[in-house]
């Protein structure tokens, strides 16, 4: 009980340090994007004292408040879900983000569970047949796969399916010309247009599958699988339960640290497949220095990260008994 | 071919045979050959016994047990027939069993214990499942058979329902131990074959966990094969013995006629060769050469390399089984000039005396070379900072120990695991900082003026202490020869050295320590050594740096029972030609007796972080006054077969839980002899030297008039279930 408050805590502590941290860079650093929203508005508006109090509905930043006053504004804009205004989309922050964030989320977790599932299964096989052809040939595709940055695969991808074989779109993230909501022609259109943003990010099964392999490996000679074997269970148990489980525990923190990259890695994906989500706004926000947004889609994205790693470690004792207390070393 | 008196045959324990082996072999097929690595046995295992199988490691022992349940790992194959005898049922051909026949063969009529139960459960499940999977398996009633597994544990001094409710990761391994028995016993087998199932463990828990089969056996009418490596272990738990040797059996007879007299040279060897706590030390000799490859046995004796009667007809023939008594057979030609002559050949062949120092001759005027005074070392953090909340759990290692030691001398630590011996040895070389207390290297602080850092900064004591560990495969660099380790220490230490002069250093020393011929050696990496010269050669480099204390971190107890006795002596003559000093750890009291008796030096008791009893090993030995003392030297296995094991001087099996210590005395949780008083005062050590020797005792027993005497026995129970638990 005590472990979890303590990393409930630590979550928190890791928001609030990168939500200051935003505050800080954005209000203090020399040239910093207050200054330059002032400097920039400023000279356009017939009044440019207002050019702060704009500041101030954009970013939650009044430049002319005390440092310590502008802070605490600032924090409570934000636990009240404010994240500023947009400039050039001209909408709330919070707005934009929960509509694109969907979006992501969407590819990003086809794209996890993808590849996690691919990667289990060609491991276990592989370990199974160790040695074989089969072995050997994945091992291989996987080596390579695992070496391309997924970034190129996308390029490669959008180019051979995308132009020149047509047989996907190249951008966008709903099918045109179609009612949205919950109907046929949307959600097929919805994962045609997925499709290859989600194949790109597969590089991260190559990974998978090489993990999965060793450990099905390495645990295909513990002693406790060979005791199983004696003690006359059935193959079924000792692959599910002996093989199965203990080879796939050790990936569970790889899954959610894999969230974590995959967040990051939307950015530059969302770019080249010109998919509206929140990684295509911030590239927009930072195309446009669009301040507000940027900062916007920075602590949103950091949020998810902190969620997904807490959510990984508060249910990671519960599939593994070992894990939760400190496993004191013996000396 | 092979020779053999035909009567041999006929005289064998004829009653009542569980299992017989005919002519097994297991082989595996590897890159530098066919390697046989079980060799045509024959064996019979008689209902209701319990045989000790003895072999070194590489002896094929384990084979022999994986082939009586036809459970040798691929690629091995097992040929040659492997019969079972159920009690009113035809006989049954183990090696041609079906697939799900021998599913069900296994485990109900034949179980096996492995050795390392530390992985013999599956940690993510707990340990109830492991007892109830197996019951499914063989579609026996769950709830009648987990009755069972209740009383079985009982049986073994375990709580039956925390031990179900227990991942395996919570149990210590003397607990998985004895729930890896019960599991073994769960479908009440006829037959149990244990693999080494004690290796593991602390001698306490090892004979303890004996003297629990021994009432096992009894309850469950069960036949026990009892595989180890470990001569006296099995010695007085066994009916019958059996000796490999080269994966052949040399010699099978009734345990008092093995024990007594052995008739096959390599058992007499072994027998000499094994530390134990009676036997004269110039009677314990070690055995020359090693053990034979798998790939390339020997022609005719496979014993014949190392056996000192060895003559032409062992060199060609191949012994077979000659009858050397009542249900004694031994693969030898010449055993009955084996029992006269092999007493002789073995003492001619080099006796070694030193004149022998005593402890009592360091006398107290002479300024100690190491010096430890009241050292603490505590591990595990407090809190440390904003981010961390709660969770400080702190274990003292080491609480208050003193201890002095001085040029040439030996200083033994023995102890469970756990009980902080090897931190103090880390602390007394600088390679541990403690927590409280000063470590004084000829009159100089250690660690003054090294402020935080956790290495020493004086190059001078780093030079004078050094350390040699038990796996010396480990603390040699695999990627180097064994002239580049070896020149290491002689380029930093003895820098006016030229290349040659080191060369010639180095050959030098590797001829001493005999590893000839040194100049072909001098190339080798160290998997191209065998254990025994990885640890010279370990040996060899921390004395090339000429130090004055060395830390020997359980030093021979990887080693196999026939090279301990001469890497002990190996270490014993280096130790004059250098002027070092040793602080030795092991775990083994006859170990440690030897090493401690034949230098004149110390033995130290430790028991959870406090050293309990310190003295001569004659004192220790054969005059123990501590309580702990005490039991270590019952847990101790003897060759001797009258010895009763059944007598366990503890009250709890069990370590005391270390985040939790008992107050007072801390042996008190486990002490027949403990008292009231020794709840709540601490007895410090009191000097009970006499002529015989030093001896310094923690236990309020040793003073005459203490007001122990009048307190009140903490009540008397017998071994209970643990009160506390170990887990970690
Ligand atoms: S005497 Fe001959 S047969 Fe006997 S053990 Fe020695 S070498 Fe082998
Ligand atoms: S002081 Fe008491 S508890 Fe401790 S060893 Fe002596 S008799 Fe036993």
């Amino acid at each position: 009980m005590d472990w979890k408050i303590r990393r409930f805590g630590q979550g928190l502590f890791t928001v609030w340090a990168v939500v200051s941290l935003t505050f800080f860079i954005t209000r203090m650093m020399p040239g910093n994007p207050v200054d330059a929203f002032v400097a920039q508005i400023g000279p356009e508006l017939e009044n440019p004292q207002e050019a702060y109090e704009l500041a101030e509905t954009y970013m939650n930043i009044n430049p002319e408040a005390p440092l310590h006053v502008a802070y605490r504004d600032y924090m409570i804009s934000m636990v009240q879900g404010d994240l500023g205004r947009s400039m050039s989309q001209n909408a709330e922050v919070t707005e934009l983000m929960a509509e694109a964030v969907p979006w992501t989320l969407f590819v990003m977790s086809w794209a996890i569970a993808i590849s996690f599932v691919v990667g289990i299964s060609l491991g276990a096989i592989m370990a199974y047949w160790e040695g074989s052809t089969f072995d050997t040939a994945v091992t291989g595709y996987a080596t390579t796969v695992t070496s391309i940055p997924f970034y190129v695969l996308a390029l490669l991808l959008l180019m051979v399916f995308g132009y020149q074989l047509g047989w996907f779109p190249t951008g966008g993230r709903q099918p045109s010309g179609v009612e949205a909501g919950f109907n046929l022609p949307f959600m097929l259109g919805m994962i045609h247009h997925a499709a290859l943003p989600v194949f790109s990010m597969l590089v991260a099964s190559g990974a998978a599958s090489l993990t999965m392999r060793g450990n099905s490996v390495r645990i295909l000679g513990e002693d406790y699988l060979r005791v199983a074997r004696l003690r006359g269970l059935a193959d079924r148990t000792i692959a599910v339960r002996y093989v199965a489980r203990n080879a796939i525990l050790p990936m569970y923190t790889g899954l959610m640290i894999a969230i974590g990259t995959m967040f990051g890695g939307a950015v530059v994906l969302e770019e080249i497949y010109t998919y509206r989500g929140m990684g295509y706004y911030m590239i927009q926000a930072v195309r446009m220095r669009d301040y507000p947004l940027m900062m916007g889609a920075f602590t949103v994205i950091t949020i998810a990260v902190v969620i997904a790693l807490l959510i990984a470690d508060l249910t990671y004792g519960k599939i593994d008994p070992r894990a939760g207390g400190e496993n004191r070393e013996a000396f | 071919m092979t020779i053999s008196q035909s009567a041999a045959q006929a005289d064998r324990p004829n009653g009542d045979v569980i299992m017989e082996l005919d002519d097994t072999s297991v082989e595996f097929g590897m890159s530098r050959g066919r390697s046989r690595v079980l060799n045509g046995v024959d064996f019979e295992v008689s209902r209701d016994e319990i045989v000790g199988v003895i072999g070194e490691s590489g002896s094929g022992k384990s084979m022999f047990a994986s082939a009586m349940l036809d459970a040798v790992p691929e690629p091995g194959v097992t040929t040659g027939d492997v019969t079972y005898y159920p009690e009113d049922d035809d006989p049954v051909s183990v090696t041609d069993l079906s697939k799900e026949e021998l599913r069900r063969f296994r485990w109900e009529e034949v179980s096996m214990v492995f050795q390392g139960a530390m992985s013999s459960f599956n940690p993510v499940l707990k340990i109830r499942t492991h007892f109830v999977e197996t019951l499914s398996a063989h579609d026996y009633n769950v709830e009648r058979g987990l009755e069972r597994v209740r009383e079985l544990l009982e049986d073994l001094y375990l709580e039956p329902e925390r031990m179900l409710e227990s991942y395996p990761h919570e149990l210590s391994g003397g607990m998985k131990q004895r729930v890896l028995i019960a599991l073994s016993l769960v479908l009440d087998p006829e037959m149990l074959v244990m693999d080494e199932p004690t290796a593991a463990l602390d001698l306490l828990m090892q004979r303890s966990i004996i003297s629990l089969l021994h009432d096992i056996q009894d309850k469950h009418d069960l036949t026990i094969v009892f595989i180890t490596h470990d001569l006296p272990l099995v010695a007085n738990l066994a009916d019958r013995l059996a000796v490999l040797y080269a994966f052949e059996f040399a010699e099978v007879g009734p345990a008092d006629d093995i024990l007594e007299d052995p008739a096959h040279p390599y058992t007499r060897a072994l027998l000499n060769a094994t530390p134990n706590l009676s036997a004269p030390l110039e009677e314990m000799r070690p055995i020359e050469g090693e053990s034979p490859d798998p790939v390339n046995i020997p022609e005719g004796c496979s014993y014949h390399p190392r056996c000192p009667i060895a003559d032409e007809m062992c060199r060609s023939h191949d012994p077979d089984a000659y009858d050397a008594g009542a249900d004694h057979d031994v693969h030898c030609h010449h055993w009955e000039d084996s029992i006269e002559n092999i007493d002789n050949a073995l003492a001619s062949s080099g006796s070694m005396d030193r004149s022998r120092r005593t402890a009592a001759d360091r006398s107290a005027d002479e300024e100690p070379v190491v010096s430890l005074d009241d050292i603490e070392v505590e591990f595990g953090s407090e809190n440390d900072g904003l981010l961390d909340f709660g969770d400080s759990e702190i274990v003292t290692a080491v609480d208050g120990i003193s201890l002095d030691i001085y040029q040439n001398d030996v200083v033994v630590l023995v102890g469970e695991s756990g009980c902080g011996k090897t931190t103090l040895g880390k602390t007394a070389v600088g390679l541990q900082q403690p927590t409280d207390g000063t470590i004084e290297y000829k009159g100089r602080d250690i660690w003054e003026g090294s402020g935080n850092s956790s290495t020493l900064a004086d190059k001078e004591i780093r030079r004078a202490l050094q350390i040699v560990h038990q796996d010396p495969g480990s603390s040699l660099n695999s990627h180097h020869r064994v002239r580049t380790i070896l020149e290491t220490p002689l380029k930093r230490w003895h820098s006016d050295l030229d290349g040659n002069d080191r060369r010639e250093r180095i050959l030098g020393m590797l001829e001493y320590v005999g590893i000839s011929p040194p100049e072909d050696y001098i190339d080798r990496y160290p998997h191209q050594l065998s254990g025994g010269e990885k640890q010279r050669v370990a040996l060899i480099r921390a004395m090339l740096i000429n130090p004055d204390l060395i830390l020997a971190d359980e030093a021979v107890s990887a080693l196999d029972v026939s090279l301990r006795v001469s890497t002990m002596d190996l270490m014993i003559e280096l130790q004059d030609v250098f002027n070092t000093s040793y602080l030795a750890i092991s775990h083994d009291l006859s170990n440690a007796r030897y090493f401690a008796e034949k230098t004149g030096g110390r033995i130290g008791v430790m028991y959870l972080g406090e050293l309990v009893e310190i003295g001569s090993p004659e004192q220790i030995i054969h005059d123990p006054k501590h309580p702990y003392t005490q039991a270590l030297r019952w847990a101790t296995p003897e060759l001797d077969r009258d010895e009763d094991i059944d007598d366990n001087p503890m009250r709890t099996i069990d370590v005391p839980d270390q985040t939790n210590m008992p107050s007072g005395c801390r042996y008190h949780t486990r002490c027949p002899k403990a008292r009231e008083v020794c709840r709540t005062q601490k007895p410090e050590l009191i000097d009970r030297s006499d002529e015989d020797g030093v001896q310094h005792t923690a236990c309020f027993r040793a003073l005459e008039d203490h007001e122990y005497w009048d307190s009140e026995p903490i009540a008397e129970e017998p071994p209970a279930a643990e009160e506390t638990g170990s887990a970690d």
